[in-house]
């Protein structure tokens, strides 16, 4: 809570105005140390009173891609050649991070209400909790799949690494997007059926369970989906080859750099607005 | 103690809208549509200095902007208008016990609680000692809270307020829960912060929380600053505005209060009394139909609700017949011998036979009694208690008087 001239660091100053840029991202970066016990507290009380406890944030991930590579790969074939159920596995952890975290990410200034009219943080951080607790259960769902790999007929090369940037950039995405509707959510809180709505039909416009070949002409209009490009880069890191992925990542990452942009820019200038519509 | 003020507000305000049909996605993105909102001042060009090591009171009715005003001074949410300038850490008490976790063991809450007040989690481990022994519950921090009564949970938040070692301490509405011990133990902890040169605002419905802590009070109405000034000054226009206010509402009935004051003995008109000192409680009636010999009835009623004293005129006893226009005056004399709080003093006029009633007063006139020490409860007895002859209730060493220079 700190701001204003270096000559009087304890001083707080509130104005009609947001905080400049500087003052805004020094309050976010003093705050660190809140963020990581919230992030940690969110984390802990998610699963506390489950006897299976944090087993759960990679349990869950990685049933669901189970079930649906098992689904798509044996049951409904869309042909799809060797390691379809890498495919479908892959790309089932990577959307259950993003939905998962989008759901929370949509309402946590909203349900972060108990906290932010009494005690001052950036909003920001509520937002950023969903996403960075979650990180755990994608990074172990991960590791899970690169052992899988092997069972699932698939030789692990080099190119498993970019897994690391495909991470980053999902992770980045979903944070930045959170970042943007969770603001949209204070004023209009049609946002987050919207929300829930728009992740139930993202799902198969992504190419996860479904080979992109089988979309034919519709091709190229998938590449707009700034997840295809996340989800190519997956595809590449555990099944290698895919010769048009530089559209759709270059997509992928500029949607995350204009949405991260709209995001900080709409979170600094509402953050001691939020309040007044909780 | 430096000549900067620990808060200053210039020309602040706050404007909320109210908005008639909710914010709709879609309504929002239509052009040219009608905005149909309301603006409202929830505080409005406030000026204010408050000296660092001061101790302020807010008094206002619900509604008068004080929870508006602490919010901004937690730096929750910004001003419409002006400036506010805080030195220092701001320990905003606002409601206790904030991101307390029910599934979470007292012992987890202290750090949350403590970091988000302001605390490194370094000074949160150097202060727990401290924390655990101020809230009294060895035994039950490893315990989910969600096992704590209110009490142990109003503790706990509290311990942590009071150990941030803030410069600013917001405090609102606390001291109204936990018993009579803990209160003075809060009390005494707020005396030693302001000793230590911290800054307490306090917003309180408690007349006795605010009169034993707070030299300097003010009072908001309709979201301005209405008088800034001593205690008992404040107090007064306080309930004053009450009894006023709360009479815009109107009676109904054969009967109009053209006018009411209450009298002390010096015959000031007053809105506290003291214990056992008389008062005159006056009013001129005027009858809007024809009763013959009607009947006054005199109700004291607690804060509660609770029927602290009744007096009613013999009833059937013939004394004038009244018609429409005719006044009046009515005097009744009489000496407090309740406990502390704020009371209703209501009159009733019914016909003969006190069965038509032709006024029943809701609101009345209040009165506040400041409570002998150490007592509560709705009656005053008197009481003292002996300990092998040794008189244990004379009080006059636990009086928390703000207004006595600080002991070093």
């Amino acid at each position: 809570m700190t701001e204003g001239s270096t000559a009087n660091p304890g001083l707080l100053v509130l104005e009609p105005r947001p905080a400049s840029r500087r003052v805004w991202a020094a309050d976010v970066w003093a705050h660190r140390e809140v963020f990581a016990m919230l992030a940690q507290k969110d984390f802990q009380t998610r699963y506390k009173r489950a006897s299976l406890g944090v087993l759960w944030a990679v349990a869950v991930p990685v049933l669901q891609g189970v079930v649906l590579a098992v689904v798509f790969s044996k049951i409904v074939r869309f042909g799809g050649a060797e390691g379809f159920g890498a495919y479908v596995f892959g790309g089932v952890l990577a959307f259950s991070y993003f939905s998962g975290t989008m759901a929370a990410g949509v309402t946590s200034i909203v349900d972060g209400a108990g906290l932010t009219d009494k005690v001052w943080f950036p909003r920001v951080l509520l937002v950023l909790v969903p996403g960075v607790a979650n990180l755990v259960g994608l990074c172990v769902s991960m590791v899970v799949l690169i052992v899988a790999l092997p069972f699932l007929g698939v030789t692990i090369g080099p190119r498993i690494m970019l897994l690391v940037p495909a991470t980053a950039l999902l992770v980045g995405f979903t944070i930045a997007l959170s970042m943007v509707v969770s603001a949209l959510h204070v004023y209009f809180r049609d946002v987050k059926f919207l929300v829930q709505a728009a992740l139930l039909m993202w799902l198969y416009v992504t190419p996860i369970l479904y080979p992109k070949e089988l979309l034919g002409g519709l091709a190229p209009w998938i590449d707009l989906n700034p997840l295809t490009g996340i989800v190519t880069l997956i595809h590449m890191a555990t099944l290698g080859g895919d010769e048009a992925w530089v559209r759709p990542v270059v997509v992928s990452i500029v949607a995350t750099v204009a949405l991260a942009l709209a995001g900080v820019e709409g979170q600094r200038r509402h953050d001691r607005l939020f309040v007044d519509y909780l | 103690m430096t000549s900067e003020p620990a808060i200053q507000l210039s020309g602040v305000g706050k404007r909320y809208w109210q908005v008639n049909e909710r914010a709709m996605l879609l309504k929002s993105l239509m052009p040219f549509r009608r905005v149909d909102r309301r603006e409202l001042w929830a505080v409005r060009d406030v000026d204010l200095r408050i000296d660092p090591g001061e101790t302020v009171g807010i008094l206002g009715r619900n509604g008068a902007g004080k929870t508006t005003l602490l919010r901004m001074l937690a730096g929750v949410s910004q001003p419409s208008t002006g400036q506010i300038r805080i030195q220092g850490r701001v320990a905003p008490l606002i409601g206790v016990g904030v991101g307390f976790h029910q599934e979470m063991s007292g012992r987890e809450n202290v750090y949350v609680n403590g970091m988000l007040l302001g605390l490194t989690r370094a000074e949160v481990d150097a202060r727990f000692d401290a924390i655990l022994d101020f809230a009294e519950l060895e035994g039950f921090i490893d315990t989910p809270v969600k096992f704590y009564s209110s009490g142990m949970f109003m503790r706990l938040g509290f311990a942590v307020a009071v150990h941030v070692r803030p410069s600013v301490l917001l405090v609102d509405e606390v001291l109204a829960v936990g018993d009579i011990a803990f209160q003075l133990k809060c009390f005494e902890r707020m005396r030693a912060l302001k000793s230590e040169g911290a800054t307490v605002l306090i917003v309180s419905h408690s007349m006795h929380a605010i009169r034993l802590l707070c030299p300097r009070v003010l009072l908001f109405r309709h979201g301005a600053l209405e008088l800034d000034s001593e205690a008992e000054a404040v107090i007064a226009r306080h309930h004053e505005l009450l009894s006023i206010e709360g009479h815009e509402a109107g009676s109904g009935g054969g009967v109009t209060v053209l006018e009411r004051a209450l009298l002390d003995p010096s015959g000031q008109q007053v809105h506290h009394g003291e214990q056992r000192t008389p008062l005159d409680y006056r009013l001129r009636l005027r009858f809007e139909r024809p009763v013959d010999s009607p009947q006054l009835l005199f109700y004291v009623v607690a804060q509660d609700g609770t029927l602290a004293y009744e007096m009613k005129t013999e009833i059937g006893r013939s004394h004038r017949r009244f018609g429409p226009g005719d006044e009046i005056d009515a005097s009744i004399k009489f000496e407090p011998r309740l406990g502390g709080g704020t009371y209703r003093l209501l009159v009733s006029i019914a016909d003969l036979h006190g069965r038509d009633f032709l006024l029943r007063e809701s609101e009345g006139t209040l009165l506040y009694l400041a409570p002998p020490l150490g007592t509560a409860g709705v009656a005053d007895l008197g009481a003292s208690i002996e300990l092998d002859g040794t008189e244990m209730t004379d009080h006059a060493s636990l009086l928390l008087d703000a207004r006595a220079p600080d002991e070093a």
